[in-house]
């Protein structure tokens, strides 16, 4: 990921976070308002039903009262306690409770015996507990019903105005439907009545102002609830999947004489207006988010480019330095830091470069003086043995002629001797200086290995050498030059066999390591320190005294050449081993049978 | 001398005047009201006047002549000929033969809305219907006297015809327009016509009688005592509508104890005195007491605990009661059983039209007999029950009734009487022994 990339990646989410943040704390505080208005609201309308509902048990209380206090009803309790019978009027209650909007009406005996009874007038003779209520304040009653249901009512019981005994009446009204048209309608609020608690929950049994919404039978847990605890119950009752259809509801669990809980009336005040606000708000904070982060994505890019071209231009400076352009230079467009940077750099470029200089021009020195120690070292051995034989010569001259001819006979051989070894070290250098290209072809490493022990293996058994070898079964294919290969190989074992001059053990191996066919060569001589095992690949370094120390360089000149590595280690149990690792080939895995 | 005369004279206007004021005029329309049809059987009204009976019921409730003149027993009342009265023709001008009539009572017995009919087979011998029955049918004649032995034949459209004082003339506006039969073998009645306005709420027509708009409307007995404080012109019969509770013998309460506990939890007095208004007679049995004259031998009285342990620990299911009245004191009634039931352990609902088949009816059967031996056997085929009385004496016809109720599948609960409200106009109406009113006989005034 570039660094404009990581730039414009960061911004977006900085805006992006910011814009989620805003959204998001205004969403919570715009619902919080109207969760606490909505709370206020549906408080409100309890309290107003509950003003209501005293307001209407007052209206039927009164109703009750101008029944009690009318003639008709006056003249019947005179009658009655003048031991009038009864039976006549079995039915009047049902027109009285007509007359004064009553959904229930019994008239009772001083003993409690109903006379007649509007809503189930065969209960005629048969006792009504509730005329011990008489003179309560409204209460709630459950009212058994000629068709085996029973129904809730607000009933009150009043004796007949100057009637002695006293004549009952039990009047009331069913808190049903037409109960709750009676309150005012309030936008959104809907009054619900549940009804029959005697069976587990079915919402049947819902009676309402308005029709029952579909989803009612979500109001079981705050239903239930109330009628278990016996006291309100709230909660946010969804009644589809969307929100917009879900209600502040409290049930109040209406209770009778006996506490015990008769009905629960449901307050439902829709939520529909506050999600439709906060959708609102919502769609408004995403719209307005969408064209920040797009807003931020495009001042990303441009801020991100402002920033990042220059780091860019430095990047790409580098990179040219790096491979190798010394004369890379980078514009300063600016005096801020990046101007400061591109100024730095511009700078550390030419110190760069000078030093690169220096060091060239003081390793070109360096190698020459090598070499010329070298040269000097080489053509020194040579060259002393030749001034003594050329002074031993010039002193025979005055030696008789047998004797003369004897030492120049030895003087020739040396000189002659001596020159061959002068022009087998500038072979050597010669050779050095004209590696030849590699020509690579298909081939098995394990070849390479087996044709130089058997090169070199009567020489090792001369030498008391005795051979150790580990080569794989498998092939290991290379592409590579089997000559140069075959003399660094060679070289390797010669190393090696210098370094066991009272014999030894050589040890070569070929074996597959992962991705490379390695290749080892390990002597138990006397082993090399840390310092020569750094400096052993230098050219024209050397251990030995005759040694020219370009072996090992050709070595890895060739290992380089192939794509490959050599490096020596230093075994636990003595001596020195070299590794060359060299890639395997896939594609010339089809080698000739021969060759395995 | 000439004063006396004069005085005689104005006496004896006097006198021709009110005897013209007494005395039934021919003509006018009267005008009548009912809850029910008009042709229901067995106590539809108009069905009374078109068609006639061999015999009629009459005070002391012995058969009396009607169609036929004379009857005779035979072969120890196997075997009973019945003499038809002649020149009587039907609405259409037929005459009335022996073999119409058999072809009448043919149709009857083979549609089996009487029941089974008492003789083996019947025949004609001249003007005679000869009856032949496998057992001794003794009270032949007070049984052809009911309504379901009615005489009539049928038209060409299949409309029934008879021979009674009215003639199905047609409707208007809804109702029964009757017109006098000028050649009924009765003579002609006074009124011309009677127009019959059935299926009227009972409170539109005692108001209709109160604007004039009605002559005559039925009270039913619970309100007797509100027609009699409003003072209308009340006719009252005496006790002819038997209300019952029948029990099936089969299903749930297949038990004689437990129907002899609902037997003995319901209230009959409650039912009397608040429901009927103390218009009815408590009973436990199948007559009346002013008929049978025994009828305070079968114990009327509510005994609650004896109900609870005669129906013991038994699993019933819910019992279904039924109705088979739609009137408000019925119904009124079936809740005041249910209640009654409900206090000795019995869960009984009112049938609806998605219940179960009843277990339980109210019944309101109607009685026409008016002899203890023929009323049993009336109301024994009424309530399905197979036999006849055996003997003529009232012992057996207590011993019939106690056998016939030993079950408990008939629970007699209430007699009551049958009243009508007549307005100001109609005179010289009466009621026959059934509780039926005597249009025939009946006349209004300001006609011409």
């Amino acid at each position: 990921m570039t660094l404009r990339q990581k730039l414009l990646l960061m911004f977006s989410l900085t805006v992006v976070g910011v814009v989620a943040a805003v959204a998001w704390t205004v969403s919570l505080r715009v619902r919080r308002v109207f969760e606490g208005l909505d709370r206020e609201q549906t408080s409100a309308l309890v309290a107003q039903f509950q003003r209501e509902f005293d307001e209407q048990a007052a209206d039927m209380a009164a109703a009750l009262g101008r029944m009690a206090d009318s003639d008709p009803l006056r003249r019947m309790a005179f009658e009655f306690s003048n031991g009038g019978d009864t039976a006549p009027y079995l039915t009047v209650a049902e027109p009285l409770a007509q007359e004064y909007r009553l959904d229930y009406l019994e008239l009772a005996g001083h003993d409690g015996t109903i006379i007649s009874s509007a809503q189930w007038p065969a209960r005629f003779g048969y006792a009504e507990p509730a005329v011990a209520d008489a003179g309560r304040p409204p209460f709630l009653k459950q009212e058994e019903l000629p068709d085996g249901t029973s129904r809730v009512g607000l009933f009150a019981v009043r004796a007949v105005t100057g009637s002695n005994p006293p004549l009952y009446l039990i009047g009331g009204r069913e808190l049903d439907a037409e109960f709750l048209r009676n309150f005012p309608a309030t936008p959104g609020a809907q009054i619900y009545l549940y009804r029959d608690l005697t069976v587990s929950f079915d919402p049947a049994n819902f009676a309402g102002s308005t029709p029952i919404p579909a989803g009612a039978a979500q109001f079981r847990q705050i239903v239930d609830q109330a009628r278990s605890a016996g006291r309100n119950a709230t909660g946010i009752v969804y009644l589809t999947r969307r929100r917009e259809d879900s209600v502040d509801a409290t049930a109040i669990p209406l209770k009778g004489a006996d506490q015990s809980v008769l009905a629960v009336l449901v307050i439902a005040n829709s939520r529909r207006g506050m999600v439709e606000v906060q959708n609102h708000i919502r769609a408004i904070a995403y719209g307005v988010a969408g064209i920040g982060i797009l807003f931020a994505i495009a001042a990303s890019l441009w801020i991100a480019a402002r920033i990042s071209a220059p780091i860019e231009e430095l990047a790409r400076a580098a990179t040219q330095v790096a491979a190798g352009d010394w004369d890379t230079r980078v514009d300063i467009r600016a005096g801020d830091e990046v101007g400061v940077l591109a100024r730095s750099f511009n700078h550390m470029v030419h110190e760069l470069a000078d030093h690169r200089d220096r060091l060239v021009q003081s390793e070109r020195v360096a190698a020459w003086r090598e070499l010329a120690r070298r040269l000097a070292h080489e053509l020194k051995n040579p060259l002393f043995p030749l001034q003594i034989t050329v002074e031993n010569m010039l002193r025979a001259r005055k030696l008789p002629r047998i004797q003369f001819d004897e030492v120049f006979d030895e003087s020739t051989a040396t000189l002659q001797a001596e020159i061959n070894n002068l022009r087998t070290i500038v072979a050597r250098f010669s050779d050095f200086s004209k590696m030849p290209e590699p020509q690579m072809e298909k081939m098995d490493a394990r070849d390479a290995v087996r044709r130089v022990l058997a090169l070199y293996g009567p020489a090792l058994d001369e030498k008391h050498i005795a051979i150790g070898t580990a080569i794989a079964s498998e092939p290991l294919p290379i592409r590579g030059d089997p000559e140069l290969l075959h003399r660094a190989l060679s070289n390797i074992v010669l190393n090696a066999m210098d370094a066991m001059p009272d014999g030894g053990t050589l040890t070569v191996s070929a074996s597959r390591s992962a991705e490379s066919a390695r290749i080892a060569v390990a002597d138990s001589g006397a082993g090399l320190s840390e310092e020569e095992c750094q400096r052993l690949f230098t050219p024209y370094y050397t251990t030995r005294h005759h040694g020219t120390g370009l072996g090992l360089a050709i070595v890895q000149s060739v290992v380089t050449d192939h794509f490959g590595s050599v490096t020596v280690e230093r075994p636990d149990n003595g001596g020195a081993r070299f590794v060359i690792f060299l890639p395997i080939a896939e594609s010339v895995l089809a080698l000739p049978e021969s060759t395995a | 001398m000439l004063r006396r005369f004069a005085i005689s004279g104005f006496l004896f206007c006097l006198v021709l005047t009110a005897g013209a004021r007494t005395r039934p005029r021919y003509g006018g329309t009267l005008r009548m009201e009912t809850t029910g049809d008009p042709w229901q059987m067995p106590d539809g009204v108009a069905r009374r006047l078109v068609l006639d009976t061999l015999t009629t019921i009459g005070e002391s409730g012995a058969a009396h002549p009607a169609l036929a003149i004379r009857w005779e027993s035979q072969d120890a009342a196997h075997r009973w000929e019945f003499v038809l009265r002649p020149g009587v023709r039907f609405h259409d001008g037929t005459p009335l033969t022996a073999e119409s009539v058999i072809a009448s009572l043919d149709q009857v017995c083979a549609n089996g809305s009487i029941g089974p009919c008492p003789w083996s087979a019947v025949h004609a011998v001249g003007s005679s219907v000869i009856f032949v029955a496998d057992s001794p049918v003794p009270d032949l004649p007070e049984l052809l006297a009911q309504t379901g032995f009615d005489i009539f034949r049928k038209d060409s459209n299949g409309a029934m015809d008879g021979t009674g004082p009215f003639r199905v003339s047609g409707f208007q506006n809804g109702a029964l327009i009757l017109t006098a039969n000028d050649d009924s073998w009765q003579g002609r009645p006074f009124l011309d016509s009677i127009a019959i306005d059935p299926h009227r709420a009972i409170r539109d027509q005692w108001l209709d009688l109160s604007v004039g708009n009605a002559d005559m409307v039925e009270v039913p007995p619970e309100m007797l005592r509100q027609a009699q404080q409003q003072r209308l012109n009340v006719l009252v019969s005496r006790p002819v509508d038997l209300l019952a509770l029948t029990i099936a013998p089969d299903g749930p309460l297949s038990s004689p104890g437990v129907r002899q506990s609902i037997a003995l939890a319901v209230d009959r007095a409650a039912l009397c005195n608040v429901i009927f208004q103390k218009q009815g007679e408590i009973t436990a049995s199948l007559l009346p007491e002013s008929l049978s004259g025994y009828a305070f031998l079968f114990s009327t009285d509510r005994d609650l605990d004896r109900a609870r342990v005669l129906r013991g620990g038994a699993t019933l299911p819910v019992l279904v009661l039924a109705v088979d009245d739609t009137g408000a004191s019925m119904q009124l009634a079936a809740e005041r059983l249910v209640l009654n039931l409900h206090e000795a352990g019995f869960n009984v609902q009112i049938a609806s039209s998605n219940s179960h088949p009843a277990s339980l009816t109210l019944r309101r059967v109607y009685l026409q007999a008016a002899s203890p031996r023929a009323a049993l056997d009336e109301m024994l085929a009424r309530f399905g029950q197979n036999g006849t009385v055996s003997g003529t004496d009232p012992a057996s016809v207590w011993q019939s009734e106690q056998a016939a109720l030993a079950n408990a599948t008939i629970v007699p609960l209430l007699w009551l009487p049958r009243a009508w409200a007549v307005g100001e106009r109609v005179r010289d109406l009466s009621l026959s022994p059934d509780g039926m009113p005597s249009l025939a006989n009946a006349s209004v005034e300001g006609t011409q």
